[in-house]
This record gives C-alpha cells, sequence and structure tokens, in this order.
C-alpha cells in the first residue's frame, strides 16, 4: 500500500425526510482494495455518489491527490481519474462492445468513426485483462457476466486511479469472479486505489486490504481485513450474529401435491423442452450459469414473452396462459431480478406499489380506499421491516433491499400460491438476506411453492428442497438437496459446454 | 421557506401549484394595470372564460393522455371536427340541438377509441397516431360539411339553449361545468383504479403489466377519456363562438398542452395534477386576452404559447434530473 490519494472527512448529505449520510469518513491508499460495506440504505451507494459529482454533498471536504476537490458531474470525476463500475449496468444493447467501450469519444477518422481502431483498442485492453471478448460482438449478445467485464474495461481505459466496484460479482458466475479478482489484484498492482462494495464476505475476505463499515447513514469504523474475523463485520455491520447452514434434507411433507406441472416448454434458443414439476410447500431452486436460460423459462412460464408450445398443469389442470394478466389469475408471482426495470414503479409510493396487483381489493365502489390501502401496506412494511419513513414515500427513495422488500410484499398481498423469486438477493446485504431467506421459508411451510432462481450456490444450497439445473438453455439435471453438492451442480450446468 | 413546504395544507396541494396560482393572479393584475383597468371590466372577464372553458376540457382530456406518457396532437383539430359534424347535421339535416351535442360527444369519444387502440393495441407510437388522425379528423370534417364553414345558431333563444351552457345574462355558468368537470377528472386520477393505473403505467409501464395488470385497457381507456372530453370541448367552443371553420384547430393542441405541462403534469409520465392543468388553462386563457387587449395581433399568442410550452416542459426536465 502506498500514500493516501483519496479522503473523504465529514461528508454530510440530507435528503427530504432522510439523513443519508451523517458525518462519514473514507480514506483510500494508492495499491489497495478498500471494502466498503453496510446493511441496505447504510448510505454506501449515496457516498459514492457524492464522490463522484452525482450528488451535492453538503458538508464535508474531499481531498483527492492532495487537492481539495468537488466534482459537479461523473464527467468532471472520470477525467480527474475516478471512475465507477455500476451495479446496474449502463449498456447499450444495440452497439457492440468496442463502440460501448469508447462511448462519447469515438476515434475519429475524417469526419466518420474508427470503428477498426477502436476494435484493436478494446482487444489490447481484454487482452490486458486476459478476458476473451471479441470487440466486435453486440453487447445484447453477451450474458451479463461478460456485460459486466466490458464495464471494467471502459473505466480502466479512463485511466483510472481511482475505480469503484459498486457489486460487481452480483451478476458473476464462480468462474467470472475468479477472473475479476485477478484483474482487481492486478490494478493494485499498477497502484491504482480500488473501493471494492459487496455483500459477498467470502469476497471480502479474499480480495479486501481494508473494510470501512457504515451503518444508517452513519461511519462506524474500519478495520484491516486480516485482522477481523467474518463475525467482527457482521457485528459491525449489523449488530447481530446471523447466519445458517445448508439445508441437508428436503421440508416437503412426504406426497405434497403438484401444484405446477410444466412439460416440453419451448420459447426461443433460451427455453428447450423444459419439464420439471413444483409441490405444494416446496422451494424448487433453478440453478445455472448466467445466461443458461432460467429466466427466460420463468418469463415464459409467467406469460412475459411469448411461448412457442409446451402444457403448462396448475393443480392438474391444464392452463392457457397468454399473458401475466392469466398467471396472476392462476395465481402466479413473479419477483424479477431487475426490479427497477420490471418489479417496482419509482415515482409511486410505497403504498401504491403494495397494492398493484390486487387493487380490486381496496376498492369502495369505483373509489380506492386509500386508507385501508395504508393500513395493508404499513402491515407488511411491518413484517417485512422494511425501512422507510412512511408508506406515503416514493419507492425511488428507498435503497435496493427495501425496494425488493415492497416487490415481495406485492405478491404477498396477491396471495399467491406459485412464486418465482428470481435472485431474491441479489445486491442486497446480509441482514436483509436473512430476513427474506427466513421469509420464503415461511412461505412454503405455509404451504406456497416457490420457484427460486439464483446464481449463488450457497443460495441454492440453503434454500431449495429440490434443485433444477439449466445449461444453454436445457434442463440438464434434477437434484434432491440431499444428493446435491456443489460440485455435482456445477458439473451438470457446464454439461453443455465444451 | 422550508417550513413552509412542509405544511401540510401546502403538500397536499403542491408548492408549484401554490406558486402558479400567485403567477396567475400577479399576472391578471399587471393586464389590469397595463390595459388601465379595462381587464376589471365584466366583458374581459367573460370573454376570457370563454376561452378558458373549452380549452380546459382540452387541457383536461390531454392530461389523462400525457399522464401515460403519450401525447395527442389531434385535440385541436378533433374538437372542431365534432363542432363540424354536430353543427352542419344540427342546420342542415335537421337534428334537433339536444342530439347534436350528444353527437359532437361520440364523435370525439370515436377518436378517443381510434386513437387509443391504435397506442394500446397495435403499438403504433402516439406522435404518430396522433398526427394521422389530426389530418383524418381535419379531412373528414371538410368532407362532411362540403369544406363550408357551420354557424351555430345565435341567439340564446329556444332554438339556441345551447348558449346558456356558457352564460346565462352575464352569469358565468360555464364555470360551474368547467370546474366540476375538473373535479371529476381529479377523484377519477387520484381515487380510482383508472387514474392509478393510467399514471403507474406512465412510470413504469412493464413492472405494472408483470403485476397481472391489462395495460392495454388502461392506456386506451385514457385516450378514450380524453375524445370524450374534447367532444364536450367542442360544445363549449361553439356555444362560445358559434362558427366553426374546417381545416383548423392545430394551435389549440399546444395551449392545451401548454396549461397541463405548466400545471405540473410531466411529459414523461406518471405525474399529473388537475388543479395544476385548471390554473394553467386559466394563465393560458389570460395571456390570450391579455395580448389582444394590449393591442398586438394574434400571432404573437402563437409565438408566446410556443415559448410557453417549451419553459414549462424545460422546467418539467430540470425538476425531474434534479430529483434523480
Amino acid at each position: 500500500m502506498g500514500d493516501v490519494i483519496l479522503t473523504m472527512k465529514d461528508i454530510d448529505k440530507s435528503f427530504p425526510g432522510v439523513h443519508a449520510l451523517d458525518h462519514v469518513n473514507l480514506e483510500l491508499k494508492r495499491g489497495e482494495v478498500h471494502a466498503l460495506m453496510g446493511e441496505n440504505g447504510a448510505g454506501k451507494s449515496t457516498l459514492m455518489k457524492v464522490l463522484t459529482g452525482i450528488y451535492k454533498k453538503d458538508s464535508g471536504t474531499i481531498t483527492y491527490e492532495g487537492k481539495e476537490i468537488e466534482f459537479h458531474n461523473t464527467r468532471e470525476a472520470q477525467d480527474a481519474g475516478i471512475v465507477i463500475v455500476h451495479q446496474e449496468l449502463n449498456m447499450l444493447g444495440h452497439l457492440t462492445v468496442a463502440q460501448n467501450i469508447f462511448i462519447g469519444r469515438e476515434f475519429k477518422k475524417g469526419f466518420g468513426i474508427d470503428d477498426k481502431k477502436m476494435n484493436e483498442e478494446a482487444k489490447k485492453l481484454f487482452d490486458r485483462m486476459h478476458i476473451d471478448i471479441d470487440p466486435r460482438e453486440k453487447m445484447s449478445h453477451l450474458t451479463v457476466g461478460k456485460q459486466q467485464m466490458c464495464e471494467i474495461a471502459k473505466a480502466i481505459s479512463h485511466d483510472a486511479k481511482v475505480i469503484i466496484f459498486d457489486e460487481p460479482s452480483a451478476a458473476l458466475t464462480e468462474t467470472e469472479i475468479d477472473q475479476l479478482f485477478k484483474i482487481i489484484r492486478d490494478l493494485r498492482e499498477k497502484n491504482l486505489g480500488i473501493i471494492y462494495i459487496s455483500h459477498r464476505m467470502d469476497e471480502i475476505k479474499v480480495i479486501t486490504d481494508r473494510i470501512t463499515v457504515m451503518r444508517d447513514g452513519q461511519y462506524v469504523g474500519t478495520l484491516i481485513t486480516a485482522q477481523s474475523s467474518k463475525n467482527d463485520i457482521i457485528n459491525m455491520m449489523v449488530g447481530r450474529v446471523i447466519y445458517e447452514d445448508p439445508k441437508t434434507h428436503s421440508m416437503v411433507p412426504e406426497g405434497a401435491p403438484v401444484v405446477l406441472k410444466v412439460e416440453n416448454l419451448n420459447a426461443g434458443k433460451m427455453v428447450q423442452n423444459v419439464s420439471f414439476e413444483l409441490h405444494k410447500g416446496e422451494i424448487l431452486g433453478f440453478s445455472g450459469l448466467m445466461g443458461a436460460g432460467r429466466t427466460e423459462t420463468a418469463r415464459a412460464l409467467f406469460g412475459a414473452d411469448p411461448k412457442e408450445s409446451g402444457d403448462i398443469y396448475i393443480n392438474g389442470e391444464k392452463v392457457d396462459i397468454k399473458s401475466p394478466l392469466d398467471a396472476v389469475k392462476h395465481g402466479m408471482g413473479y419477483l424479477s431480478e431487475d426490479r427497477k426495470q420490471y418489479g417496482i414503479v419509482v415515482q409511486k409510493s410505497v403504498a401504491e406499489n403494495t397494492t398493484m396487483a390486487t387493487m380490486e381489493e381496496y376498492m369502495n365502489g369505483i373509489f380506492i380506499n386509500k386508507k385501508k390501502e395504508a393500513e395493508t401496506a404499513q402491515s407488511f412494511v411491518d413484517q417485512l421491516a422494511t425501512k422507510t419513513p412512511s408508506v406515503d414515500q416514493l419507492v425511488v427513495n428507498l435503497s435496493g433491499g427495501n425496494q425488493q422488500k415492497v416487490v415481495i410484499a406485492k405478491w404477498l398481498t396477491r396471495n399467491s400460491d406459485i412464486l418465482i423469486f428470481d435472485e431474491p438477493t441479489r445486491g442486497i446485504d446480509v441482514g436483509a438476506k436473512n430476513e427474506i431467506y427466513k421469509l420464503m421459508n415461511k412461505l412454503a411451510s405455509e404451504g406456497k411453492a416457490i420457484i427460486m432462481i439464483s446464481s449463488e450456490m450457497t443460495e441454492i444450497l440453503r434454500m431449495s428442497d429440490r434443485i433444477v439445473i439449466m445449461c444453454e438453455g436445457k434442463k440438464t439435471g434434477e437434484l434432491d438437496i440431499a444428493e446435491a453438492s456443489q460440485e455435482n451442480i456445477m458439473n451438470m450446468a457446464t454439461r453443455e459446454i465444451n | 421557506m422550508d417550513k413552509f413546504k412542509e405544511n401540510s395544507f401546502v403538500k397536499k396541494v403542491g408548492f408549484n401549484r401554490i406558486v402558479l396560482f400567485f403567477v396567475m393572479i400577479l399576472m391578471y393584475a399587471f393586464f389590469c394595470v397595463v390595459t388601465g383597468g379595462k381587464f376589471f371590466g365584466m366583458d374581459r372577464v367573460l370573454s376570457l372564460l370563454n376561452y378558458a372553458y373549452f380549452l380546459g376540457f382540452l387541457s383536461l382530456g390531454v392530461t389523462f393522455v400525457i399522464a401515460t406518457g403519450g401525447i395527442d396532437f389531434s385535440i385541436g383539430p378533433v374538437m372542431f371536427c365534432c363542432a363540424l359534424i354536430s353543427g352542419f347535421s344540427l342546420t342542415s339535416y335537421g337534428v334537433p340541438m339536444g342530439l347534436a351535442l350528444v353527437i359532437s360527444v361520440l364523435v370525439g369519444l370515436a377518436f378517443g377509441l381510434f386513437n387509443g387502440f391504435l397506442v394500446a393495441y397495435m403499438s403504433v407510437p402516439p406522435f404518430i397516431v396522433s398526427m394521422a388522425s389530426m389530418n383524418i379528423a381535419k379531412g373528414i370534417a371538410s368532407v362532411f360539411t362540403r369544406s363550408q364553414s357551420v354557424s351555430w345558431p345565435q341567439s340564446a333563444g329556444a332554438g339556441g339553449w345551447y348558449r346558456n351552457l356558457v352564460k346565462v345574462g352575464n352569469i358565468p355558468v360555464g364555470l360551474i361545468f368547467f370546474l366540476a368537470a375538473a373535479a371529476i377528472c381529479a377523484i377519477l386520477l387520484n381515487n380510482t383504479k383508472i387514474g392509478r393505473y393510467i399514471l403507474c403505467l406512465g412510470s413504469n409501464k412493464e413492472a405494472v403489466r408483470l403485476s397481472g395488470v391489462n395495460i392495454k385497457k388502461w392506456e386506451m381507456l385514457a385516450y378514450t377519456i380524453c375524445g370524450l372530453l374534447v367532444g364536450i370541448a367542442a360544445i363549449f367552443y361553439v356555444s362560445a363562438y358559434t362558427t366553426v371553420q374546417p381545416g383548423y384547430g392545430d394551435q389549440y393542441n399546444n395551449e392545451a398542452i401548454a396549461g397541463c405541462v405548466m400545471g405540473g403534469t410531466s411529459m414523461a409520465g406518471g405525474l399529473a395534477s388537475i388543479g395544476g392543468t385548471v390554473i394553467g388553462v386559466l394563465i393560458i386563457a389570460l395571456l390570450q386576452e391579455g395580448i389582444l387587449a394590449l393591442g398586438f395581433a394574434k400571432d404573437y399568442q402563437l409565438i408566446i404559447t410556443g415559448i410557453i410550452v417549451i419553459a414549462a416542459v424545460y422546467a418539467d426536465v430540470v425538476a425531474r434530473r434534479r430529483k434523480n
């Protein structure tokens, strides 16, 4: 580790009704990987937004390379050498990889754009990162994991001195994470300062040098990773010890009826002849690599995307699901992996989002019974421990994990019998994760049938009663939790890949 | 100031609405002073209100469409189409007055259904749909009336009772209809399923669809409500001015949209305020009358409303940027 490159001192920031940052400190050295940890709503993202000029701080100082600075937008921060790799991908699907990386600073050739040179430069970047991506490929054809790699390549290409990774591993497979760590170590060698935001304790232990912990917008403390245990960190974050062991056997009662049967479902390349059964009270894990076709299967099943063929039986009866409307009518609920785009209406309140799928129950003639609506929303806020000043708060002002809880509340009000959780804890911290796991277990024990798509092996092994494994749009295996292990799941998940 | 903003009444009504209200009062005072008190006269007030009624109905209608994130550039010409078809039926085919008014509403409704169907079920962009139906409306009106202008009955006597809809003597009864319609629209938008879904799908259509909501139905309904209100707007237009000419109406698109956006309805969809629309419309009407009273040509009205639309939309963009 070298000298200090960046110091944020006494940073304060308030939004109407929320004191988002309360005198927060952060110190970053050259050649250091510094973890920034905290529960949902702890203020990590806000702090980074203040640093990169997206938000204006109310008070406090930022010292960068010995000078006090304040950026007014991300462009200024970028030019100064501070770049951020976002948690949510900011890529243009219809452009090529190289065009995305060099967007806004294209190489010119006369009046035109020099695509050839851009491809060459992008190739050089990828070679440096030891990853194999064709710069001429359309961005939308890449898996989420590879898109993330491109985002990192873009950050590196800015000649950065400080790179912020905002939950980079949330969408990556194990091998991709290994690759990512190689890249990060490489950057550390080159004396860059790296801020690493993640919820994954194991990664933090492996890759970071120091850890700064935040809680409820306040600075809790900074630890040296090598000298602190997992429990130290968690205690600092939440002040209580959590964690559960993986399931060892199925919790589904013997002879539980089949509530959902899918036969030979087909929908494009990503869903080929998928068949499976789901029992009452069961959590059926869907495991596989990014782009294995799990989300596509769920969307086709839910009627969100058109399906080509296949039969769906609910409680033994053949049903025709053409749209989400049909699916919801048949008692299904879908929690998307991308809640901002598919889950919530950000400009509306917690209450309005909660009752979105069950409006009819809150009607008084033609009028909405707002009192009843607010009461229901409040009861779910209490039940799920959603952090919000009130149910009238706009969802846009909540943190990611709390937004997820609002989406869960939406389907719980509907009392759906079949729930599809697509990456239910993506980008959610340990504390909230545990609450969501508990909730899913409770729902299953109450007789709901749950499909859980997850890219996190620990999550799959901890939650599932049975596991369906997919690869390249096909179902490649099915395991009872008693016989499942990380190894045999991975084996099946890569069966179709040469 | 912050304390004022946190006040529960201010929060409910909206700080921007209150500012806008005072802008309106100030503008009225300004015109009163510069015209040497002419603006105080009942004539001016009635004439101003005449303008506000039909424009108000248009603006209320388009508020629903804009709330879905759509746009409707056909409202002005469709209003004229309604007035022409119903008026021609009245004057040339001897249709009774009551039926003529119903025809006007039905024509508006038909256009609303047509636009809504194309946008919601056929996924044609609203911009294209409304541009096309603007021309269709003009064309139909011209064909129907053989390109002749239509004059509705002048006097408010037995054959012209419809004129009592805007005023009886010097009493502006039109105001009652307009405010009642606004109140109904406000309830529709804020307290019913229709409004809830319209606003939600304007904000994030896909999330609403995945909640199992029939978004096509609700989106189409927004255009249908708009069409209905445009049909009513036509009645108030002829009640105030009696004569309609085919081939016109475009300028009212801008004015109605300006009133709506100025009142705080976001062009991006998802946010709408009926109270804001009412004040916005009154400001536009005030401007039109004010400019005339100051002795400027009508062309200046066009320039000024054009600028207002841009300014209001820009203010909306800035406000949203600050929020994000």
